[in-house]
C-alpha cells in the first residue's frame, strides 16, 4: 500500500468512528469513549505504518460523480486527488497525535458528561475532515473539509448548550465564521474558474498575476482570516473558550485555526503571485500578532490567555506566507510553525484543563500557585511557556526563528515596506510573547497569590467558568499524555533535522536578537504582570473584554444587519404584500360583480350579451 | 355506367360513419327489441371503439388524410383530417365513450338514468358526437354548417332530458343562443360565398377575395359573424350566457360533455374556418389585424371573466361551468396568433384540459347522489374527502391541478406553457400580461376547492361517498386517473400526438 492509501484508510476510520461512537453511545458510554479512542488510535498507527510507504498521489474516488477522463460538461477538471508527501504526512501525524491525546483525555475530562459519546463522535468527524484538508489535493475536496471542520467547530463550542454563555459563543463563532466562508467560498469558485480545474497544482501552475487571482485570493485570503481568527474576526475565538477544554485544545492545537495555514501554505504561488492579497494578509497578521500579544497579557483567566496567544501565534504562522521572497521559504516556514504551535499548544491547553480540575476553575486568581506543591504541574507547563515563547532549541524556539528569517531580507531581494511592518511586528511579538509566557508561569509557579481555597466569586470585568468539577483526579493515561507532549516540545526539534519539514537557515544575528529581546520580554513580563489578588486594573477588564470587539462586532454588523432585515421586511409586509392582498381583494370584488351581473338567468338575457358582443364584433370589424 | 363524380375511402371515413351507425342500430334494435336495455351502451361502446380504432388508418395512408374527393386536374376534397383533426377527432371518440360510461344507460343503477330510456341518451350521444368528428374534418361550407348542428342539437336534448329540477330551462337557453348562433352561421357563411364565390375553406379562393378590396370587407365581415357563431359552442364571452345555466341543470356527465366533446367540434370549427387563413401567412398581415384583435380580446374577456365568476361560485358544476368559459379564453389565446404552431397548442390546450375536466366531472359525477339536485350542489360536500375516498380526492386533485397549471399535474403546467408560447414569440405582450394574471386568478380558483378537500375534519353538508360506484363510472375515473398521471409523467406524448 502507498502512503496515501494509508491516509485515505485513517480518514475512512475517523468518519465511520464518528456515527458508530454516538451508536454505542447509545447503550454505554464507557465503551464509546473506547471505541472513540480506538478510532483515533487506529488512523495514528495507520499514519504511522504510512511513514515507510512511498509517497505519492491517489484520486479519492468516492467523491466522484463521472469516470476519469469523461467530461463533466462544465469544461472544468475534479480530479479530487489527495497526496501524500513528507510534508503532508509529518502534518498529518502531528494532527492525529493531537487528536489521539485530545480523545485520551476527553475520556477522562467528560467522564460524567451525559453527552460524552456525542462530544467525542464529533472530534472523530472534526479529525477526519482536518486529515481530509492536509492531504488534499483539490481545491473541492480542500473545502468539504473547511466546511465540515466549520460545523463540528460549532458544535464543539456549544456542547453545554443548555447554558446560555457556550450556546452565544458557539452562534458567534459559527457566524463569524461563516461570514468569512462566504468569501472562501467566492475565492475557491474563483480561483477552480481561472484554471479550468480543482487541483491545486493545476491552480498553482495558472497563478499568473492578474486582478482576476487578486480578487479571488483577497477573498480567500479573508476566508482564512476569519477562520484563523486574525483582526478583524479575533473575537470568535476568545468566546469559544466556552467550550471544554479539549475541544478548545483540538481547535487551538491542530485543527479548525491552523487550517487557514496549510491551505495557504498550498497555494502559496498563487500567493505570490497576487501581491494585493499578500498585502491585505500581512496588515492583518501584523496588526493581529501585536494586539492579539498584548491583549492576553492583561488577562484574568488563563484559558483566556492561550486563547488570544493561539491568535497572536497563528498570525506569526501566517506572516512568512505574506512576505516570503520565495513562495516555497514562505510555505515551509509556516508549516514548520504549524507543526510546532500544534505541539506545545496542545499541551498548554491540556494542562490547563487539569489544572483547572483541580482548582474547580480556569481563573487566574483560582488558579493563582495551584502548581506550588506539583513539579511535574510546573514541570509541563513550564516546558510548554518555553517552547511558546520560543526559546531557542525548543520546538517553538527553530520554527520561530525560521519564520523571522523568512519574513527578514536576510536572503536578498528587494527590501520592501510590507517585509519591514511584518519583521517589526515579529520581533515585537517575540518580547510580548515572552512576557504573557513569563505571567502564565508566574501564576501556577508563584507564591504570591492568596490561597486557592480563601478567594471569593470573581469580581465583575472577568467572567470564569467552572468546569470539569466531576472529573476526578487524573489518571496514568492522562498524566502519560501531557508527559509525551511535554517531551515533544523539546524531542520534535529532531523532526526539523531528519527532514520532512524544512528548519530554515540560521541567521546568527537574529537569532541573537531575538534571545535579547525574550529577556527582555521575560524581565518586562515579571515586573509589569497585573496582580491577581486586587480587583482588576483599568486596562485587564478592557483587555478581558477584547477592548470591546464584541460590542463592535453588534454595533457594526448585527446591528445594521438587523435593521436592514427589519426594513425590508416591513416594506415586503406594508407595501409589496399589500398588492398581493389587494390583487386577492379585488379578483374577489370583481367576481362578486360579475356573478351579481349573471344572476338573472333568462333566455332573454342571454340575448342580449349575445347581440351586444355581434355588435362589438362587427364594430371591431368596421373601425379596424 | 357513369364514372364516379367523387372518390371515397370508407376508412378514412370511418371515424364519422361509426357512431352515426352505432345511433342509428341502436335505434332499430330498441324498436326490435325494446327490453334488451342493457344492449345500447354495449353498441355504443362498441361503435365508438371502432371509431378509435380507424384513426390509426387514417394517420398512416397520408398527412392528411383525405376522401371525398373530386375526380379531375383540380381535385378538391371534401373530407380532410390532418394531425390537429385527428387529435379533435380522437377527443370527441374518447371524450363521448367515458361520457358513455359515466351515465351507464340501461345498467342497474336507474336513479342515475336519464328520462326518455337507455336507447335515447345513447342516440343522441352518438350523434351529437359523429358531427363532433365531421366537424374538423369537413371542408365545404354546407357539411360544415350541417356537422356543427348535428353537434350541438342532440346536445339540447340531453340537456332537456337530465333528470335534475329545471332542465328544461336550461335546455331553452341553449337552444335559443344555439339558434341565434346558427343565424349568425348562416349569414357568416352566405358573405363567406358572397365575397369568395367558392363554397369551400380554400386557400385559393380566399386570397383572391382577401387581396381584392372591394370583397376584403365583405370576407371580413363573414370571418367575423362565423367567428362569433362559433364563439357561442366555445362559450366564450360575451355568447357564454347559456354554459352556466345548463350545465347546473343538466346530469353530470351531460354537463361533461358540454364542456369536452362540444368543445372538440368548436374548436375543430373554428381553426377550419381559420386555416385558409393562416395559410395565406395572416400573421403578418396588418389586414388581418381586426380578426386577430377580436380572437384576443374574446379570449381575454372570456379568462377574465370565467376566472373571476369561478372564484365566488359554490357549486361545484357551476364552478366548473365558469372555468370551461374561462379556459376556452386559453384555448383561443394561442390561436389569436394566426400561425400554424398557434393551431396546434390550441389543439394540444384543448386535449389537456379536456382530460383534466373529464376526471373532475368523473369525481363530481361520483360525490353528488342522484338525490341532490340543482342548487342543492356545494363545496361542502368535498370536505374531508381526502380522508374517506383517498383515490377520489387523488383523482379530483390531479384534474384540478392540470386546469389549475400546476406540478405534481405536469401536463397542466405543460399545456400553460405550450399555449403561451406562441403569444410570446409574436411578442404580443399586452394578451401575455393578462394571461399571466389569470394564471394566479385560476390557481386561486382550483385550489379553493382542493384545500376543502384535503382539510381535515368532515363538515356538517358533506355527503357520503356510495361505498359501491357504478363500474361504469369506476372504469372512467381508472381511465382518467391513468391518462393523467402517464400524461404528467411524459407530457411529450401529447404534444407529439398534435404536431
Amino acid at each position: 500500500m502507498t502512503a496515501p492509501a494509508y491516509l485515505a484508510l485513517a480518514l475512512a476510520v475517523l468518519a465511520a468512528g464518528a456515527p458508530l461512537v454516538l451508536l454505542v453511545g447509545l447503550f454505554d458510554r464507557r465503551a464509546a469513549s473506547g471505541v472513540a479512542t480506538l478510532a483515533a488510535a487506529a488512523a495514528a498507527a495507520l499514519a504511522v505504518s504510512a511513514l515507510g510507504a512511498a509517497h505519492g498521489s491517489r484520486e479519492l474516488p468516492v467523491l466522484r460523480t463521472l469516470p476519469p477522463g469523461i467530461d463533466d460538461g462544465f469544461g472544468v477538471a475534479f480530479p479530487s486527488r489527495i497526496a501524500s508527501t513528507p510534508t503532508t504526512l509529518a502534518i498529518a501525524l502531528t494532527v492525529l497525535g493531537v487528536v489521539l491525546a485530545v480523545q485520551v483525555y476527553a475520556g477522562w475530562y467528560l467522564r460524567s458528561d451525559q453527552r460524552q459519546p456525542a462530544f467525542m463522535a464529533t472530534v472523530s468527524l472534526f479529525a477526519a475532515a482536518m486529515l481530509l484538508l492536509v492531504t488534499s489535493r483539490d481545491l473541492v475536496l480542500t473545502l468539504v473539509g473547511w466546511e465540515v471542520m466549520g460545523w463540528c467547530s460549532y458544535l464543539l463550542i456549544g456542547h453545554w448548550s443548555g447554558r446560555e454563555r457556550p450556546r452565544r459563543a458557539a452562534y458567534k463563532a459559527f457566524l463569524v465564521t461563516r461570514f468569512a466562508d462566504a468569501a472562501f467560498v467566492i475565492g475557491v469558485v474563483a480561483l477552480i474558474a481561472i484554471a479550468g480545474s480543482s487541483d491545486i497544482d493545476a491552480v498553482n501552475l495558472a497563478a499568473t498575476s492578474s486582478s482576476a487571482l487578486t480578487v479571488a485570493m483577497i477573498a480567500l485570503v479573508i476566508g482564512v482570516l476569519g477562520k484563523s481568527a486574525q483582526i478583524p474576526f479575533q473575537d470568535w475565538l476568545v468566546d469559544a473558550m466556552e467550550g471544554p477544554t479539549p475541544a478548545s485544545a483540538l481547535i487551538h492545537a491542530a485543527t479548525m485555526v491552523a487550517a487557514g495555514t496549510w491551505v495557504l501554505s498550498q497555494l502559496a504561488p498563487a500567493v505570490h503571485a497576487a501581491p494585493g492579497a499578500a498585502w491585505v494578509l500581512a496588515i492583518s497578521v501584523a496588526a493581529t500578532m501585536v494586539c492579539a500579544a498584548f491583549t492576553a497579557f492583561f488577562q484574568s483567566d488563563v484559558k483566556r490567555i492561550l486563547a488570544w496567544s493561539t491568535i497572536s501565534q497563528i498570525a506569526v504562522m501566517l506572516s512568512p506566507l505574506a512576505v516570503a521572497q520565495t513562495a516555497d521559504a514562505g510555505g515551509a516556514a509556516a508549516t514548520g510553525h504549524l507543526f510546532s504551535h500544534a505541539i506545545f499548544k496542545a499541551l498548554l491547553f491540556l494542562v490547563v484543563g487539569w489544572l483547572a480540575v483541580l482548582a474547580g476553575s480556569t481563573a487566574a486568581r483560582d488558579l493563582s500557585g495551584i502548581g506550588v506543591e506539583s513539579a511535574f504541574a510546573r514541570g509541563v507547563w513550564g516546558l510548554g511557556l518555553i517552547s511558546l515563547a520560543g526559546v531557542p532549541l525548543t520546538v517553538g524556539g527553530i520554527s520561530k526563528e525560521h519564520v523571522i528569517d523568512s519574513a527578514s531580507w536576510a536572503h536578498g531581494g528587494e527590501p520592501g515596506l510590507r517585509q519591514g511592518i511584518v519583521s517589526v511586528a515579529l520581533l515585537l511579538t517575540v518580547a510580548l510573547t515572552a512576557a504573557y509566557a513569563t505571567r502564565a508561569y508566574e501564576i501556577v509557579a508563584g507564591r504570591g497569590a492568596a490561597h486557592p481555597s480563601s478567594h471569593t466569586s470573581a469580581p465583575g470585568g472577568a467572567e470564569h467558568r467552572a468546569e470539569g468539577e466531576h472529573a476526578g483526579a487524573a489518571g496514568p493515561a492522562v498524566l502519560v499524555v501531557l508527559a509525551l507532549l511535554a517531551a515533544a516540545t523539546l524531542a520534535a526539534g529532531l523532526v526539523f533535522l531528519l527532514g520532512p519539514l524544512d528548519p530554515g537557515a540560521v541567521n546568527v544575528a537574529l537569532l541573537a536578537l531575538s534571545v535579547l529581546l525574550i529577556g527582555v520580554g521575560v524581565l518586562v513580563g515579571w515586573y509589569l504582570r497585573p496582580d491577581d489578588a486586587r480587583p482588576p486594573a483599568r486596562m485587564a477588564t478592557l483587555a478581558d473584554r477584547g477592548f470591546g470587539a464584541d460590542t463592535a462586532y453588534v454595533a457594526l454588523v448585527a446591528t445594521p444587519v438587523l435593521a436592514l432585515a427589519r426594513a425590508v421586511a416591513y416594506l415586503d409586509r406594508e407595501v409589496i404584500e399589500t398588492y398581493v392582498r389587494g390583487a386577492g381583494v379585488g379578483a374577489s370584488l370583481t367576481g362578486r360583480f360579475a356573478a351579481h351581473s349573471h344572476r338573472l338567468e333568462r333566455v332573454a338575457s342571454d340575448l342580449i350579451w349575445v347581440v351586444l358582443g355581434l355588435l362589438a364584433v362587427a364594430g371591431v370589424a368596421l373601425w379596424g | 355506367m357513369t364514372p364516379n363524380l367523387v372518390t371515397i375511402d370508407w376508412l378514412v371515413l370511418a371515424p364519422v360513419l361509426a357512431p352515426a351507425l352505432g345511433a342509428l342500430v341502436v335505434l332499430l334494435a330498441d324498436a326490435l327489441a325494446p327490453r334488451a336495455r342493457g344492449a345500447h351502451l354495449v353498441i355504443a361502446l362498441m361503435a365508438l371503439g371502432a371509431g378509435l380504432g380507424a384513426l390509426p388508418y387514417a394517420v398512416t395512408t397520408a398527412t392528411p388524410a383525405r376522401t371525398l374527393c373530386l375526380t379531375g386536374p383540380q381535385a378538391r376534397c371534401f373530407y380532410e383530417s390532418g394531425p390537429w383533426g385527428l387529435g379533435l377527432q380522437a377527443l370527441a371518440l374518447g371524450g363521448a365513450l367515458l361520457v358513455l360510461l359515466m351515465l351507464g344507460p340501461g345498467t342497474r343503477h336507474l336513479d342515475r338514468a336519464q328520462r326518455g330510456g337507455p336507447a335515447v341518451t345513447v342516440a343522441l350521444v352518438l350523434t351529437a358526437t359523429a358531427g363532433a368528428v365531421m366537424v374538423p374534418a369537413a371542408r365545404d361550407l354546407p357539411a360544415w354548417l350541417v356537422a356543427i348542428e348535428l353537434a350541438t342539437l342532440p346536445a339540447v336534448a340531453l340537456v332537456a332530458l337530465s333528470r335534475g329540477r329545471g332542465a328544461e330551462g336550461g335546455a331553452l337557453a341553449l337552444l335559443m343562443v344555439a339558434l341565434t348562433s346558427f343565424a349568425f352561421l348562416a349569414v357568416g357563411v352566405s358573405l363567406w360565398l358572397l365575397a369568395t364565390g367558392d363554397a369551400t375553406f380554400a386557400t385559393d379562393t380566399l386570397r383572391t377575395a382577401f387581396d381584392d378590396p372591394a370583397r376584403h370587407r365583405a370576407l371580413l365581415l363573414a370571418i367575423l359573424f362565423l367567428l362569433a357563431g362559433l364563439g357561442f359552442k366555445l362559450s366564450a364571452v360575451p355568447f357564454h350566457m347559456w354554459t352556466p345555466q345548463a350545465f347546473v341543470v343538466a346530469d353530470e356527465p351531460v354537463a361533461a360533455f358540454l364542456a369536452t366533446v362540444s368543445k372538440a367540434a368548436a374548436l375543430g370549427a373554428a381553426i377550419v374556418m381559420l386555416a385558409p387563413l393562416i395559410a395565406l401567412n395572416a400573421a403578418d398581415d396588418p389586414r388581418a389585424q381586426s380578426i386577430r384583435l377580436v380572437l384576443g380580446v374574446l379570449a381575454v374577456a372570456s379568462m377574465t371573466l370565467g376566472n373571476v365568476v369561478a372564484l365566488r361560485a359554490d357549486d361545484p358544476v357551476r364552478l366548473l361551468a365558469w372555468s370551461t368559459i374561462a379556459q376556452a379564453g386559453w384555448v383561443l389565446l394561442p390561436l389569436a396568433m394566426l400561425t400554424p404552431t398557434a393551431v396546434s397548442a390550441s389543439v394540444a390546450y384543448l386535449l389537456a384540459y379536456a382530460v383534466g375536466t373529464l376526471a373532475v366531472f368523473a369525481v363530481a359525477a361520483a360525490v353528488h347522489s342522484a338525490s341532490e339536485g340543482a342548487g342543492e350542489r356545494s363545496l361542502t360536500a368535498y370536505a374531508g374527502l381526502a380522508r374517506r375516498s383517498p383515490l377520489l380526492a387523488l383523482v379530483l386533485g390531479l384534474g384540478l391541478l392540470t386546469l389549475a397549471g400546476l406540478p405534481p399535474a405536469v401536463i397542466g403546467v405543460v399545456a400553460k406553457v405550450v399555449a403561451l408560447q406562441p403569444v410570446v414569440a409574436a411578442g404580443q405582450w399586452w394578451l401575455v400580461a393578462a394571461a399571466v394574471v389569470n394564471i394566479v386568478v385560476g390557481i386561486a380558483v382550483y385550489l379553493r376547492w382542493l384545500l376543502v378537500v384535503i382539510r381535515p375534519g368532515e363538515a356538517a353538508g358533506a355527503t357520503r361517498v356510495p361505498v359501491r360506484l357504478d363500474p361504469g363510472l369506476r372504469v372512467a375515473l381508472a381511465l382518467l386517473a391513468s391518462a393523467l398521471l402517464v400524461l404528467s409523467l411524459a407530457p411529450g406524448l401529447l404534444i407529439g400526438f398534435v404536431r
